[in-house]
């Protein structure tokens, strides 16, 4: 099954430490060799976002950054995963890989099955 | 005892480790049984362990370092293989609780060399691919046999008498070099054809596809690129399997049937799959132009490309996959090749180009008896408007074939010629 893996984050989070940077690579690129992660990618934020909405019969166009935000998705991945608990796994240890090298550091990740013709 | 909540994190960290942690470990122990049984035994200490103190932040240390513990209990308690275990211990380099690996440079050539020992010549195909899943894959024994469709004890057996099979032929674990090695690698990268092509178009069974066979094999395609990714084949074999696994959802149709590649409702193709497998195969072609020989994977991978990046089927480039089937009937004759060449030239060329590919193989011994080459003639003939005798092809290749789907597609094609 495939599922859609977000990072979300305070809107003001800042950089990460390149220490993160480091670990992250070298789990992504674990799970890239081991076939399970088949895309990923970081995101854009603040003046860069764009929403486009439908309410009331009219679309608006607001332009970030959005102050008011308590989360943001930073970053995405797309795992194929054999169940639900190595999805969750995978998840942890992202995690586990910020608490270890972003002190201070608050947010989620979230794991989403992608709908696909056999689910 | 843990809870069903530790127990599934568990599974899950097993999978995340057990590949590398046996590979290691039969490094160290020089013995596939003995890896496998201690890395069972870390886990087992994990489940006891880790219900109550939660799993530690590197899963994977923890169970090398409780995995070398008891490698050295057992070797101490045995007498036979005391003179093993000062080699042993030297491999090991214990320290404290928790200890980093200290191999971890040689991880990516353990969990290889594990490649090249489960698709060891001396193994039968069948065993080759079990084992393949097991090692490499880290399948647990009911996953293969429920991906094969044989019972537990049946795989469990094939997997033990395929593990005597290499003791007894005396297998080692050196990896081999030079020629050796590319033969090897060869024989890998057969195996995994092979576990596609049994889920893409299974031989048994009520399911005309097993999609869970295709992916397992899709990983072993990955993670062959990156254990030898100076080899052209091997990034041509992975783009093969993904560009087709890429069509695995809309190769049959809500009934399970088989559709064919031209009447496929392209939408449904996995466009992330595809984007993969180009990328692959611009990896192959680029280290195929600085020398290093490409083959029939690549080959086959370009034929696959060609038609995934077709969006409809008449946008097709069938002169570039006519050009690239002269090139794999060159360096891969066969039968088969030469009957999907004609198909090519007659899209390319004309029917009577095809006809002409066609008629050079009609009598291989290896066609004799299969539909195949009958049911290619016929369509050639119809195109060239010669109908009666297409009708009479399709007619005798629907006698040929044990597919009953195939069957009534052939005798309608028949029926339609005429």
């Amino acid at each position: 099954m495939r599922y859609m893996v977000f990072v979300k984050m305070a809107p003001d989070a800042g950089d990460a430490p390149p220490a993160l940077f480091e670990a992250m690579d070298a789990e992504m690129g674990q799970a890239f060799a081991d076939g399970s992660m088949i895309a990923a990618g970081g995101l854009g934020g603040g003046e860069q976002i764009v929403e486009l909405r439908l309410a009331d019969g009219a679309i608006t166009t607001t332009d970030g950054p959005y102050a008011e935000a308590k989360e943001l998705v930073g970053g995405f991945s797309i795992v194929e995963a054999r169940s639900q608990e190595e999805a969750v796994e995978g998840a942890r240890r992202v995690l586990e890989l910020h608490q270890q090298h972003w002190p201070g550091w608050n947010g989620a990740v979230e794991i989403r099955p992608i709908w696909g013709p056999d689910n | 005892m843990a809870d069903q909540h530790t127990q599934e994190a568990i599974t899950a960290v097993w999978r995340h480790e057990s590949v590398r942690l046996v590979a290691a470990l039969t490094r160290m122990t020089r013995d596939l049984d003995l890896a496998e049984d201690l890395a069972q035994d870390a886990l087992v200490a994990a489940l006891e362990q880790w219900a109550d103190g939660g799993v530690p932040s590197n899963p994977g240390a923890w169970l090398m370092a409780v995995a070398k513990r008891r490698a050295i209990d057992q070797f101490r308690r045995n007498d036979t293989l005391r003179r093993r275990t000062s080699e042993l211990a030297h491999g090991l380099e214990i320290t404290g609780e928790g200890a980093e690996m200290p191999e971890i440079d040689y991880i990516e050539d353990d969990v290889l060399r594990l490649a090249f020992l489960s698709c060891h010549p001396a193994l039968p195909p069948e065993s080759r691919g079990a084992l393949t899943l097991r090692l490499v894959g880290g399948l647990t024994t009911q996953e293969i046999a429920r991906a094969y469709l044989v019972k537990d004890a049946t795989m469990g057996q094939r997997i033990s008498r395929a593990k005597r099979l290499l003791a007894e032929s005396g297998a080692t674990l050196e990896t081999p070099v030079g020629a050796e090695r590319r033969a090897r690698l060869g024989d890998v990268m057969a195996v995994v054809y092979l576990i596609f092509n049994e889920g893409y178009a299974a031989s048994s069974g009520p399911k005309w596809t097993r999609p869970e066979l295709c992916l397992e094999a899709m990983r072993l395609a990955r993670i062959l690129s990156g254990l030898a990714p100076d080899d052209p084949e091997v990034h041509g074999l992975q783009a093969l399997l993904e560009i087709q696994g890429s069509r695995l959802s809309a190769r049959r149709d809500a009934e399970g049937r088989p559709v064919l590649l031209e009447d496929q409702d392209r939408r449904r193709w996995d466009q992330l799959l595809i984007r993969r497998g180009l990328t692959a195969l611009a990896e192959a072609e680029r280290i195929g132009r600085a020398g290093r020989p490409v083959g029939s994977y690549v080959l086959q991978a370009s034929i696959a490309a060609c038609h995934a990046r077709a969006r409809r089927p008449e946008d097709t480039d069938w002169a570039e996959i006519a050009r690239l089937y002269d090139v794999l009937a060159a360096a891969a004759p066969g039968p088969v090749v030469e009957v999907n060449r004609a198909v090519a030239h007659g899209r390319a060329h004309g029917p009577d180009a095809g006809l002409a590919v066609l008629a050079a193989v009609a009598d291989h011994p290896a066609l004799a008896g299969s539909h195949l080459s009958l049911a290619v003639r016929g369509d050639l003939l119809e195109r060239a408007g010669r109908r009666a005798e297409a009708a009479k092809a399709f007619g005798k290749a629907a006698t040929l074939t044990n597919n009953d789907d195939e069957r009534a597609l052939l005798l309608r094609r028949a029926e339609e010629s005429r």
